[in-house]
């Protein structure tokens, strides 16, 4: 299945739903929901707040993020937000600002 | 498939909101709301938008409603279904498409024919 892209150069203003992965290299304004593996990936702007099974943060992300699954906040990323996640990754060099929540 | 100079939205995506930038768009799943593109459009076979659409040059393959506006030129393909007002300088619909709506060119009318209304 192929993925969504959000081109670097693109804006979002609004929700985005789905069942497909989703990679994000664009701007992304209000919600994110989707079914499979969020991307935000280096250079993305994210004012959203993100539900995933998968999410991976590279980029700026500002909002909630809810993973089904597994968190990861790559070295590089910055993200001001509460995170919900069974499994959160923070990366030496990554900027986190927020809560985390890992249902314990 | 997508390369990363593309933006592409997957068949089981729906975008509700604004869209807006400079990099060619290709739609196989649902966008409602607003388009604004300085790039290419294309509305895939099984794509729907659902929006005011604006952009360099829209081809259009899938369902559309609302009005549509090309800077440049239009294309609606046989498998499209499209309702609503097109303007574009060129506009191309080819056998097969189904249209309702209407079409606006940037026309010079010979002298003496007024423009009628629908």
């Amino acid at each position: 299945m192929a993925n969504t892209v959000i081109g670097s150069s693109i804006v979002v203003d609004g929700e985005i739903s789905g069942e497909e992965p989703l990679v994000i290299l664009g701007t992304v304004k209000g919600k994110v929901v989707a079914a499979g593996h969020v991307s935000v990936e280096a250079g993305a702007t994210v004012e959203a707040d993100i539900e995933g099974q998968n999410v991976t943060v590279g980029g700026k992300l500002t909002g909630n993020v809810t993973a089904r699954e597994r968190l990861e906040l790559r070295p590089e990323s910055k993200m001001i937000g509460n995170a919900k996640a069974p499994r959160i990754v923070v990366a030496d060099g990554a900027t986190f600002k927020g809560n985390v929540d890992m249902d314990v | 498939m997508a390369s990363e100079d593309t933006c592409y939205i997957g068949s089981k995506t729906t975008v509700r909101g604004q869209v807006s930038g400079k990099q060619d768009l290709v739609v196989e799943g649902r966008i409602e709301g607003y388009v604004g593109l300085e790039s290419h459009l294309t509305v895939e076979e099984g794509g729907t938008v659902e929006a005011d659409v604006e952009a360099a040059v829209a081809t259009l393959r899938g369902e559309v409603r609302g009005p549509v506006t090309a800077q440049r030129s239009l294309c609606v393909e046989a498998s499209a279904r499209v309702a609503g007002r097109l303007k574009a300088p060129t506009i191309t619909i080819e056998d097969g498409a189904r249209f309702s709506g209407e079409i606006e060119m940037d026309v010079e009318l010979p002298a003496g024919v007024t423009p009628g209304n629908g």
